[in-house]
């Protein structure tokens, strides 16, 4: 890798964090566990359609490692790793389905994927299946959430031209 | 055309999930409560015959939860945890969406009516 390559993939993860602090500030005004903007995918999904696969998994790693140590919140790290691998890998997969006309639905699904870990996550760390009832409200929030970020991700692309 | 089975796909997991999201908050009408961590049952009442309390509940990592028992309605209303998220949540309202702490691993809902 190459220190060009190493800049850019250093001040994308900066760019994230940034965003994901600056999130962290914003009241949520809907008070369910899980239900979040998550505006620092906007970097995530302009990496994958951008970036290596690997090269991805670096910016998303650093931004959740420093993420959680930044929210001072380190328990909810085992949650956001568990959605945020299954949502990677999922998005890398659809990359190679979907053009990049498309990336808004690579979002959706890629949100859609990040809950649907999270909830796996907290069924196993809770030991109860009682939390599973918050999958269908973050399915709905997620698609909305990944919709929005997509589509900031898509104007992006289009503006970033290589 | 594959790209349109996905499409199609995601649209009906949404509506789905939307149909069960109203399903699921829909108001309660049991009167029983259970307070459970790491899995297991700490705590049952019966909010009709309980008096108003407060139960402080600690985590075994560190961090405290203040579960309060108010004219029969049961809430979080202190914790210790940087997000508030359980906090925030008011009182238990829904037979199957219960009020969480991930931090803390705590779980209040309303227990399984035994027949």
């Amino acid at each position: 890798m190459n220190i060009r390559r190493m800049t850019e993939l250093a001040l994308l993860s900066s760019v994230a964090l940034i965003i994901f602090v600056i999130e962290l500030r914003i009241p949520n005004p809907f008070p369910i566990p899980g239900v979040k903007l998550g505006l620092a995918n906007i970097v995530t999904v302009y990496a994958v359609f951008r970036y290596r696969s690997s090269e991805t998994a670096m910016i998303v790693t650093v931004r959740l490692l420093l993420g959680a140590m930044f929210s001072g919140n380190p328990s909810a790290l085992l949650y956001s790793a568990a959605g945020a691998i299954v949502c990677l890998c999922g998005m890398l997969l659809l990359r190679r389905i979907l053009p990049e006309k498309q990336i808004w639905l690579c979002s959706v699904i890629g949100a859609m994927l990040h809950n649907i870990g999270q909830i796996t996550a907290a069924v196993i760390i809770m030991q109860s299946f009682s939390v599973a009832a918050y999958l269908p409200i973050l399915l709905v929030t997620g698609s909305l959430a990944g919709a929005f970020t997509g589509v900031c991700a898509q104007l992006l692309l289009n503006r970033i031209k290589r | 055309m594959k790209n349109r089975k996905i499409l199609i796909a995601v649209a009906i997991i949404i509506l789905v999930s939307a149909c069960l999201s109203v399903l699921i908050l829909r108001r309660s009408d049991k009167q029983k409560v259970e307070i459970v961590q790491d899995g297991t049952v700490l705590y049952t009442f019966d909010l009709n015959s309980t008096e108003d309390r407060a139960i402080r509940i600690y985590a075994s990592e560190g961090g405290y939860n203040l579960v309060q028992i108010h004219n029969g309605t049961i809430c979080i209303s202190e914790a210790d945890c940087p997000d508030q998220t359980c906090v925030n949540m008011g009182v238990l309202k829904s037979d199957y969406l219960p009020i969480v702490c991930l931090p803390h691993k705590l779980i209040v809902r309303f227990a399984e009516v035994e027949s």
